[in-house]
């Protein structure tokens, strides 16, 4: 996101007009344009941000007034074997999901970028399920994984191998839903990665062919450089999405069998609005957000070490 | 050589994408008896349509289908008309404190939406909203941080020449916007649409934890719903999920360009 900025401030810098003679209203008009903005700064980012602060350290349940607890909900937190769980369950599931989902996006991306006839084709097959929601991809998943009638078992039998019970197997339940959400998600990173791609220049390749670089070094020293700063993004993106993964789990395991794919979110979903214990779930929430945060920051700092900007 | 071990790679991924919808539009046209049959019959026989009509007559789904579709029509129109002014305000006004607004927007971008949950479904509260379609629509409405970035860069991109020819005629601000830079913005503003269409399309979290009444529901939160009034009837379930995902469809097949344009301008932007 540095480049962001870097490239916003550039571009703003190359904005700043010579300052012709304006309207004398402008800077109320400006002002309007920008209100819905500015109230959303309030009401939807200044307002959950201090508010969640504030009920992280109170008890409240919905009907009597937030009473202040100090950290009693973070001490709660650090001695609530649920909470930690949650969090070994979402660390494991993000492991398993960030890199495969980045690999196989980039492999995909690198097949699908040259002049293949119906590429356009392919790449709407790719984002069918990207677009579908939850709930669908929980009955398509079913089709797939259902122990019984699923397709995964059938294939499995073809090769002589033993049936196994995916969602509802504690030990595989993660896993399971790991390749589900890299069903759904690779269409879009895909895509990412492709735009990644097309904005090497086709020149460092050409002139590669002519120093005689294999298949290989050309995709170790113009390819993967090339589109470092993608993967980055990628990788930021998907590992904030992947904290807070809630709908999947909501939809296709409410967390079973046993907890085994209670995910923290999702801990924190029946907390607050099950158990209406909003001031637990908002010290959840706030935990989470840290973690977020310290994620993104480390990603950061990595970042220098391998991410080439052109 | 490299083409066809391309192709391979691509039709299989693309096999291994499509083929678990067609095995679910199966499920969705059996009878129950074929759905839980083992092994599993490929082709439903007889195919029973009757699936999808039995879910029009046993439930709300018109209901369901109709607050999707407003839902959503009313955040694209929100969204896009909000985002396009905020954008237009920090890529073509003299706003003070423009860059400082960049920068929180790229802030609130990064704002994980875990620890809104709690907060906005007081605020809802608060203002009596819960139980209607307001909490689902009204944050549309006052820009996102994606469309403002969207928006802004394209504005960003347009000659001011335009716009100093229709100054000197004494237009207003908002008639340069509404009348000259918004027409000019058409691509950036489908993008915009088409992808406000699909997050609103397929929130499940929202609608679950703002709409409590049947007659409220969307499509996701309606389908889920159905799973626990149709214990022995999930092929019914499943039609109906299927024919959740098919507006949607729609329109990705009709915006196709867009999502991918956007989705590439997104990853640009980083």
């Amino acid at each position: 996101m540095t480049v962001l900025t870097r490239r916003a401030g550039k571009a703003a810098a190359e904005q700043r007009p010579p300052a012709p003679k304006r309207h004398s209203g402008e800077r109320i008009w400006a002002f309007a344009f920008a209100s819905p903005y500015l109230l959303h700064l309030v009401a939807l980012a200044a307002w959950p941000l201090l508010a969640s602060l504030f009920f992280s350290m109170t008890d409240y349940d919905l009907v009597s007034e937030p009473r202040f607890v100090g950290f009693g909900n973070f001490t709660r937190m650090f001695g609530d074997d649920v909470f930690w769980r949650t969090l070994g369950n979402t660390a494991y599931f993000a492991v398993l999901f960030v890199p495969t989902q980045t690999a196989l996006a980039l492999g995909l991306a690198i097949a699908l970028n040259q002049r293949l006839r119906g590429m356009a084709l392919f790449r709407a097959a790719y984002f069918v399920p990207v677009v579908s929601s939850w709930v669908v991809v929980a009955y398509v998943a079913d089709a797939v994984f259902n122990p019984q009638t699923g397709l995964a078992n059938q294939v499995l039998d073809f090769f002589g191998l033993p049936a196994e019970n995916w969602l509802q197997d504690p030990a595989l339940v993660i896993p399971t839903l790991a390749a589900v959400a890299v069903w759904k998600g690779v269409g879009y990173m895909m895509v990412l990665f492709l735009a990644g791609l097309q904005a090497i220049p086709e020149e460092r390749y050409e002139a590669a062919k002519i120093d005689g670089a294999s298949a290989w070094n050309r995709f170790r020293y113009i390819t993967l450089p090339g589109i470092s700063g993608t993967t980055f993004l990628v990788l930021v993106l998907t590992s904030i999405e992947t904290l807070q993964s809630f709908e999947q789990v909501f939809v296709m395991t409410d967390g079973g069998p046993h907890g085994a794919s209670e995910l923290t979110v999702l801990h924190l979903y029946r907390q607050g609005f099950q158990f209406f214990q909003m001031g637990y779930a908002s010290a959840i929430a706030w935990v989470l957000f840290v973690l977020v945060l310290a994620l993104t920051l480390v990603q950061f700092r990595l970042q220098r070490r391998w991410v080439h900007y052109a | 050589m490299r083409k066809t071990l391309s192709y391979v790679l691509v039709t299989a991924g693309a096999l291994v994408m499509l083929v678990p919808f067609v095995a679910a539009l199966s499920n969705s046209l059996k009878s129950f008896a074929q759905y839980i049959q083992v092994p599993p019959t490929w082709i439903p026989d007889p195919v029973q349509w009757d699936n999808y009509a039995e879910v029009w007559r046993r439930t709300p789904f018109g209901l369901y289908l109709t607050n999707s579709i407003v839902i959503a029509v009313l955040a694209v129109v929100g969204n896009v008309l909000t985002s396009a002014m905020v954008g237009h305000a920090l890529a073509r006004m003299r706003l003070p404190g423009k860059q400082a607004l960049l920068t929180m927007a790229l802030g609130t971008m990064m704002l994980p939406t875990v620890i809104t949950i709690v907060p906005n479904f007081l605020l809802f509260r608060s203002l009596g909203w819960l139980d209607t379609l307001a909490p689902l629509i009204v944050p549309y409405w006052l820009a996102t941080p994606i469309g403002i970035f969207l928006m802004r860069q394209t504005f960003l991109g347009i000659p001011k020449d335009f716009e100093e020819a229709a100054s000197l005629d004494g237009a207003n601000p908002w008639q340069v916007f509404w009348r000259i830079h918004l027409p000019l913005a058409k691509p950036a503003l489908a993008t915009l649409a088409v992808f406000t269409f699909t997050t609103s399309w397929k929130a499940v979290l929202e609608p679950t934890i703002y709409l409590t009444s049947p007659e409220n529901y969307t499509l996701p939160v309606g389908v889920l719903s159905l799973k626990g009034q149709f214990v022995g009837n999930d092929q019914l379930v499943t039609a109906a999920a299927m024919m959740s995902l098919l507006p949607m469809l729609v329109v990705f097949v009709l915006a196709q360009r867009y999502f991918v344009r956007g989705t590439m301008s997104a990853g640009l932007k980083g």
